[in-house]
């Protein structure tokens, strides 16, 4: 056999690790496995800021999260310089908080939540406090900054040439980025591909009341601006049975490691591409598992949720309406429409009138990427 | 190349010919060292060709042109006599084609070109294609990569560099084209200013040249075809076609891979795939559509690697 080509050293973590793996798991099924994804749109934010001239090497990043993002802007910001603070709440595990610290970044926890938005909000609250503290700042925005989607070229690029035309794309929904800027993308040569986005409930990304939530990284308790619900044509909401089962699924049957978010999208992604078997199906997994260890891959924690052997759906009820979707896995043919477009269509249709949201199984995180 | 005898001295008559082109199946800007750059995929045209002959002179430096408005392809023959630095010392350049001017098929591109390679030739040397690049940027600051005949690649007009190999030659194509202006004057090309790209779609170019990568290398018309069509969608906001939503329409009905346009001139094109069984139904078709259209005159090539 002939050796293959090696390319160059890249120049660091970041470059040699940015882009996914796009890996095949089925005849029409393929993943694009990330070993975190959100390093992608914060090289790129703060790629974009410094042509702008918006960063010089003493300006403060600040940053509100509590999730993959902080770790990807703090794995930027300590190669390049940048002192960061990123503004999180109790949800960020200890073990996030001590890369985080380890990489130069100042983490501030909000431990009470607002009114109204919960933590999102309480964190956005202190953000703009920190603008005053720090007058030389950049704020990455991941919610509203139009660089978080266009930071997905990169990939769209990767998928037009390793895989050619897809007919269906999945992802989990959190800034809205990653799905819907790729889809953009990858709409331009194949303006008719279908974008189906992945939420859990309850979440008000997709017009439900929001509430607690039992798997991390899925589901907002606001609506981010980056959000572009007219690229949706379909919607799904997983339960965490469903999340939980098909994570672990796709590392006992496949070896890949990776986190709950991916088990969601994995679990719609192949669903979709059993049902549409001509249709080569393309479902991104933003992270790789190590998180957790302790929660997802731990049997006990399941069996302390009721999430280890209990009902798991094997299919999606349909509903037409975003607050019929609570509770188990649920899907919406979202039809490319506005978010006030889908919930007017939802209110006109005659039937059942929203139910208020009930609270989901015990829950001890409310988890936001 | 071919020898003529003149008195004693042995003179050699240069020749050579380059084809015309029928604009882009992608235009933008592509990052490449780091940098953002002007670049092309360009489509040949088989149908129009430019043929030049080189007369050198012992006696005369400098070179005489017979069409003395062919400007840049005189300075070409001397920036080519220059860069050569003897023994030839100037001579009579000579120009057919039938390539309409200003409509996108690279008329003076195509005479440029063969004018640099007929003096190479009578010098008894032949450029590669870079110095043919180099050179025609010079004698007119942009160049299409007509240089490249059938291969494939990402060429910087502005800088006359390929900026990449896409990985083998274009596959061939069948192309029904047509002129997209009312009166068919065509664009003057270098007049237009360069276009202004958002963020937006200086980034989209990245996956666009992805799936034209992977098109070339695996020999995929129809993804070809969706590229050409996602580059003029793009230019509509730089360089309008009229009728562009009508001309998809008809890309859509007759089946046609893809909608290609000179991105700086009025030529349009329908691309198909050649080996397709029913492709003179399909070009049938697509002509009586654009006839309706009120685009009576439209013409029909293949491209061969």
């Amino acid at each position: 056999m002939r050796s293959p080509t090696l390319p160059a050293a890249s120049d660091s973590v970041v470059e040699a690790t940015v882009l996914p793996r796009l890996i095949r798991l089925g005849p029409n099924l393929c993943v694009a496995a990330f070993t975190l994804m959100k390093l992608l749109p914060a090289r790129f934010m703060l790629d974009r800021a410094e042509q702008r001239g918006e960063l010089a090497p003493d300006t403060t990043v600040l940053e509100t999260s509590s999730g993959t993002f902080a770790l990807g802007l703090a794995m930027v910001c300590r190669l390049r310089g940048y002192p960061l603070v990123i503004v999180g709440d109790p949800a960020i595990d200890p073990a996030l908080r001590r890369r985080l610290g380890e990489l130069g970044a100042r983490v501030e926890i909000c431990t009470e939540p607002s009114p109204r938005g919960g933590f999102q909000q309480a964190r956005l609250d202190r953000l703009e406090e920190l603008r005053a503290v720090y007058p030389n700042h950049y704020v990455p925005g991941q919610y509203d900054n139009p660089d978080n989607p266009n930071a997905y070229a990169a990939v769209a690029e990767q998928i037009a040439e390793t895989i050619g035309a897809v007919d269906c794309l999945v992802g989990p929904v959190g800034s809205g980025g990653s799905t819907g800027g790729t889809a953009a993308f990858l709409r331009l040569p194949q303006p008719h591909m279908r974008l189906i986005g992945v939420d859990t409930s309850p979440s008000a990304i997709f017009g439900q009341t929001d509430g607690p939530r039992i798997v991390r990284g899925l589901g907002n308790s606001l609506v981010p601006p980056n959000v572009s619900h007219a690229a949706y044509d379909e919607v799904h909401w997983t339960g965490p049975a469903e999340v939980v089962r098909a994570t672990r699924e796709l590392h006992a049957r496949h070896a890949l490691y990776m986190g709950p978010t991916s088990g969601a999208s994995f679990l719609v992604a192949r669903w979709y591409a059993e049902r549409n078997p001509d249709a080569q199906v393309v479902a991104f997994l933003p992270d790789e598992g190590h998180r957790y260890q302790d929660s997802v891959y731990r049997d006990e924690w399941l069996a302390e949720r009721g999430l280890l052997d209990g009902p798991a759906a094997t299919v999606p009820r349909t509903v037409t309406d975003p607050g019929d979707a609570v509770g188990g896995w649920a899907r919406m043919e979202w039809r490319r429409r506005s978010l006030d477009d889908a919930l007017r269509g939802a209110a006109a249709r005659p039937g059942p009138v929203p139910v208020p949201v009930p609270a989901p199984v015990s829950v001890s995180v409310s988890g936001e990427q | 190349m071919t020898t003529a005898p003149s008195g004693t001295a042995v003179r050699i008559r240069g020749t050579h010919q380059s084809v015309g082109h029928h604009g882009e199946i992608l235009q933008g800007v592509f990052e490449s060292d780091g940098r953002l750059r002007r670049a092309l995929i360009t489509l040949p045209c088989p149908l129009y060709e430019s043929h030049a002959v080189f007369e050198p002179s012992d006696t005369s430096t400098g070179v005489t042109v017979l069409d003395p408005w062919r400007t840049k392809a005189g300075r070409a023959a001397e920036l080519a006599l220059r860069t050569l630095g003897g023994p030839l010392t100037g001579g009579t350049l000579g120009l057919t084609s039938n390539i309409p001017p200003s409509r996108g098929f690279g008329s003076s591109t195509a005479d440029v070109v063969a004018a640099i390679g007929a003096v190479y030739d009578a010098a008894g040397h032949r450029p590669s294609p870079a110095q043919y690049a180099a050179l025609a940027v010079a004698a007119e600051t942009a160049s299409d990569a007509l240089m490249y005949a059938h291969r494939a690649v990402l060429f910087a007009h502005r800088e006359g560099e390929v900026i990449e190999e896409l990985g083998g030659p274009l596959m061939p194509l069948a192309v029904v084209g047509f002129g997209t202006s009312e009166d068919s004057t065509g664009t003057d090309t270098l007049a237009l200013p360069p276009a202004r790209y958002s963020v937006w779609e200086i980034e989209a170019f990245r996956p666009l040249l992805g799936a034209a990568r992977r098109a070339v290398r695996t020999g995929d018309v129809a993804l070809l075809g969706r590229v050409a069509t996602a580059s003029a969608r793009l230019n509509q906001r730089h360089l309008p076609v009229p009728g562009l939503t009508e001309l998809l329409r008809i890309t859509e009905a007759v089946g046609a891979a893809g909608l290609q346009v000179a991105h700086s001139g009025d030529v349009a094109g329908l691309l198909f795939d050649p080996d397709l069984p029913d492709l003179a139904t399909r070009t049938d078709h697509a002509r009586k559509r654009l006839a309706d259209l009120g685009i009576g005159d439209s013409w029909y090539f293949t491209t061969k690697n």
